[in-house]
């Protein structure tokens, strides 16, 4: 297994968001985490990544823990998060933000290589690549986050509702880049709002609800679950 | 958190987009500029510095040139300090005084021996021995305040963070001028110059070999600065944290690191400063208080946080002194700029480059 | 069963609460009135120590109300200070009006300063408007120092005093002590009602504050001339009491005594800067006194002790305090003292 975590508490301080939250990731999947607002979903990803320190539990990733590991520590194990925000380098240029995002490789081969293989996946960021990030419009910060995420080739990806406030069309665009990583190699855990498409596009995903897991299991049969298609789907 | 900062960028996008489209002509966007806030108070300032010096005399064009420079280096300090870490400094000159203390007691054995044996190459490098130490010990004590002060902080409390920085470099302030006076006395300790060589004659005034090398190191120290902020792996983990200290973190950067950098650096250009005025501004207990006004009023002036903006602000806010100095006397100095900074805040908060003030300033 | 007794009970304690005094504080007040009989504090430069606390501890109070309830440090309070006391010692040299009178003048002036900065620092949020103090404290010392013609600048400007020279500190003790106690009632009265509830919701939150429908800009208008006021009345009756003003009195160091005060004695909460000030400027005076060689100890020892409160225990004194109550809320005594 790539990433288990084992019974994770996390919060804020004194407000506990998650109890008790276990799943896994093996290599090579593309595995969804939904559930609706307020869940406990970003903090979910924020936890694991290491913004936020975990109150309880484990999370192991390669076999190692790193629960409470420093959010820059956990990215140079291979774990790259993409978050809600972006947290763009907005004064920075598009290319800048890609250099930046290569920082933990040291060799300057593989980093043009990097480089190369993001701009073969977002040809719009090459385009740009002289902007500062901060004028890009939504799509476009959007594939500029998950290309800065994938320059130091992490293993796993961590992408927190890239949908959120994307048009349908460029909602497809982004989950087609994200489709195109993981046949290429990348292994991501995809927390979602969007469950209609989130459950076309992944193979298995968990269901988060008031900091808890409440289902799981392969997409297909999640798409045709009784409580996902009242809650989430509409019907 | 970035998103104030990319909201308005996003503004700026629509309007860039624009441009693009319609293709704005370099003639354009060089008048836009000139009739910007910012383009007018620059070409305001050179005006004024031109007529003044002409009516009053060169020393007004050379005064403002010398320590406009240095307080452009220590407002840059400042600016480091806001746009990185979000800390309010109160002590900042407090640390020009400590660069200016060590400058003077490594000079001491230095001027003795450059006195004894005149034309030897420490009279040449000696000096800059002095400046130097200043430096680096201030950058020294400020690390050692970001390590036992700041750093216990942000992990005990972060809440009104901006506020309490504040207070505590107060305590700063307080601790360093009566650590000063209680351990090495309230007298004046000044050097009579560095550089013991005949003045210099430029546009008809004889300029002290001490303040052409001051004007130098500021000029140089800028430069190095860019280069440094732009194009080392250091420099640029710096300016990504003062953009996204999160984004900072999820890219693999040392956060912890860079703040020790950054206090490092913004003590240091203050100590730089300190110690390369030696000449001019001897070191006792509370000569840091005109620096520290000074470094506050071009942060002011420019936006908080505008840390290239700091180097035109210097020359600005030293054109402000000098000229009032020469136009109303001794003592208006801290009335009049005053009151100048106090429009500008009240009028355009956002500095005359209209800096983008981050969110976190909604405190 | 009622009995004179309980009535004049509860008369007595309807007394208190109006003056907003809890029974420590109650006793606390009257120790300080009756301490200049008891030795050792029976010599008049000890007690000239207490009055010199006095007045930077009701000082410091004017200034909590500010900074502990809106959040808004007036870094140049020194100023408003010494406003009041210049103001109040021309009047009373030119026009010989009754001192009393002449310290109100002072009080009002210093309130229109609090008005007129209150009133432009309208859209500035907390870090804006602090600068925008600092900076009116710096010009006014500046045009202190310059208006020689009407200050006299740093030669000093004469006073008159309340009472003819030569006279027992005693008889201005007790004055004294009737200025904070007003002070006191002020603060506290404004800070009960519900204008302190306003003042310390746009402290917390001032988003919040305004989506409740509470205006900033009229209540940061009110607290600060409500604090600049009373500012400006202890400093007149510092320059009746101390005879000679000059402008570093209107310093940022000054200002910096008084926040050092407030913020260790615990910011919010008003008395607790009113009573640190005795212990801070009693230790003052003494290293002063015995101590000479180790000039300016004093501050650095404030300094310090500031970033430590400041890191460790933001509450400061008034937190230790509310610690001890709280742990020994079950004996009745405690209750007693502190309702």
């Amino acid at each position: 297994m790539l990433l288990e975590v084992k019974n994770m508490d996390s919060g804020y301080g004194f407000l506990q968001v998650l109890w008790d939250v276990s799943f896994h990731v093996e290599e090579g999947e593309f595995v969804a985490l939904i559930g609706p607002n307020g869940a406990g979903k970003s903090t979910t990803l924020k936890t694991i990544s290491g913004l936020l320190e975990p109150q309880g539990g484990e999370i192991l990733f390669k076999g190692d823990e790193i629960g409470g590991l420093e959010g820059h520590l956990v990215c140079r194990k291979g774990v790259a998060y993409i978050s809600e925000e972006l947290n763009l380098f907005v004064n920075m240029t598009v290319k800048e933000n890609l250099q930046m995002g290569a920082f933990t490789i040291k060799d300057p081969d593989e980093q043009a290589e990097n480089l190369k293989f993001v701009y073969e996946l977002f040809p719009r960021l090459y385009e740009r690549e002289g902007q500062y990030a901060g004028t890009l419009s939504g799509g476009e910060r959007k594939m500029m986050a998950i290309g800065r995420g994938m320059m130091s080739r992490p293993s796993l990806l961590l992408v927190d509702e890239p949908s959120l406030g994307l048009a349908p069309m460029l909602t497809n665009e982004v989950f087609r880049a994200l489709r195109t990583l993981n046949k290429r190699g990348a292994t991501i855990l995809l927390v979602e709002q969007n469950v209609g498409k989130t459950l076309k596009n992944t193979s298995r995903a968990y269901i988060l609800e008031k900091g808890k897991i409440v289902l799981d299991g392969k997409s297909e049969e999640l798409a045709d679950n009784e409580h996902v298609r009242k809650i989430y789907l509409g019907h | 958190m970035a998103n104030a900062a990319t909201e308005s960028a996003i503004g700026e996008s629509a309007i860039d987009k624009i441009d693009q489209t319609i293709g704005e002509s370099w003639i354009q966007k060089v008048t836009g500029w000139v009739f910007s806030a910012g383009g007018i108070t620059i070409c305001l300032t050179i005006l004024v510095a031109i007529v003044a010096s002409i009516h009053k005399g060169p020393y007004i064009l050379v005064n403002t040139v010398i320590t406009g420079g240095m307080w452009a280096l220590m407002a840059i300090g400042l600016a480091l300090l806001f746009s990185v870490m979000n800390i309010a400094g109160f002590a900042h000159g407090e640390y020009f005084m400590a660069g200016s203390l060590t400058a003077y007691y490594v000079m001491q054995p230095i001027g003795k021996y450059n006195l004894d044996n005149p034309g030897t190459f420490m009279a040449y490098v000696g000096p800059l021995i002095a400046i130097l130490a200043g430096t680096l010990m201030c950058a020294f004590l400020g690390i050692i305040t970001e390590r036992l002060v700041f750093k216990q902080l942000r992990k005990r409390n972060r809440e009104g963070w901006l506020l309490n920085c504040f207070l505590i470099t107060i305590g700063l302030s307080v601790i360093m001028q009566n650590g000063h006076q209680l351990i090495f006395g309230a007298d004046f300790k000044g050097i009579l110059g560095y550089w013991d060589f005949p003045s210099v004659p430029i546009l008809g005034v004889y300029i002290s070999m001490d303040r052409i090398c001051a004007f130098f190191i500021a000029i140089l120290t800028m430069i190095g600065f860019y280069m440094f902020m732009m194009f080392s792996t250091a420099g640029k983990t710096i300016r990504a944290v003062s953009q996204d200290e999160d984004g900072a973190r999820m890219v693999g950067i040392s956060v912890d690191t860079v703040h020790i950098m950054t206090f490092a650096l913004s003590c240091g250009l203050a100590g730089l400063a300190g110690a390369s005025l030696l000449f001019m501004f001897p070191a006792y207990p509370t000569v840091g208080v005109m620096p520290l006004y000074n470094s506050w009023f071009i942060i002011i002036l420019v936006g908080f946080g505008n840390v290239a903006g700091s180097i035109p602000g210097g020359f600005m806010i030293a054109l402000f002194q000098v000229v009032t100095r020469s136009y109303l006397g001794e003592g208006w100095e801290a009335v009049v700029p005053v009151l100048l900074i106090s429009f500008i805040l009240i009028f355009k908060p956002s500095g005359i480059f209209a800096t983008k003030v981050r969110t976190v300033w909604d405190e | 069963m009622a009995n004179e007794y309980d009535v004049q009970k509860k008369g007595i304690a309807k007394f208190l609460d109006y003056l907003c005094l809890t029974p420590l504080g109650a006793i606390g007040f009257l120790i300080l009135m009756i301490i200049p009989f008891f030795p050792p504090f029976n010599q008049d430069y000890l007690l000239r120590w207490f009055i010199l606390a006095a007045i930077m501890g009701a000082g410091a109070m004017a200034f909590d109300f500010s900074a502990g309830y809106i959040a808004v440090v007036n870094f140049g309070f020194a100023a408003f200070v010494g406003l009041g006391a210049y103001t109040s010692a021309i009047v009373a040299n030119h026009w010989s009006i009754p001192l009393p009178l002449a310290m109100l003048c002072g009080a009002f002036t210093s309130a229109l300063l609090g008005l007129f900065t209150g009133a432009i620092s309208l859209r500035m949020r907390g870090m804006f408007a602090i600068c925008l103090t600092w900076f009116i404290g710096i010009a006014l010392m500046g045009l202190a120092i310059k208006m020689v013609w009407l200050t006299r600048g740093m030669l000093g400007l004469q006073t008159p005093y309340f009472f003819p020279p030569g006279v027992s500190n005693l008889y201005y003790w007790y004055p004294v002590l009737g200025v904070s106690l007003v002070t006191w009632f002020i603060l506290k009265r404004i800070a009960r009602s519900h204008l302190g509830l306003a003042f310390k919701a746009i402290g917390q939150n001032m988003d919040a504050a305004k989506t409740s429908g509470i205006n900033p800009t009229r209540y940061r208008i009110i607290n600060f001339t409500v604090s600049s006021a009373l500012a400006g009345w202890i400093g007149a009756f510092y320059a009746h009491f101390i005879g000679i003003l000059t402008p570093d009195f209107m310093h940022t160091a000054k200002t910096v005594e008084f926040l050092v005060i407030a913020y260790i004695g615990g910011r919010g909460t008003l008395w607790g800067g009113f009573a640190v000030a005795f212990p801070f400027i009693w230790f003052t005076e003494m290293l002063r006194s015995n101590f000479d060689y180790l000039p300016g100890i004093n501050l650095l020892i404030y300094g310090l002790i500031l970033i430590l409160i400041m890191i460790y225990y933001a509450g400061g004194m008034a937190q230790f305090f509310q610690y001890l109550v709280d742990k020994y809320k079950d004996n009745p005594t405690v209750r007693w003292l502190t309702t």
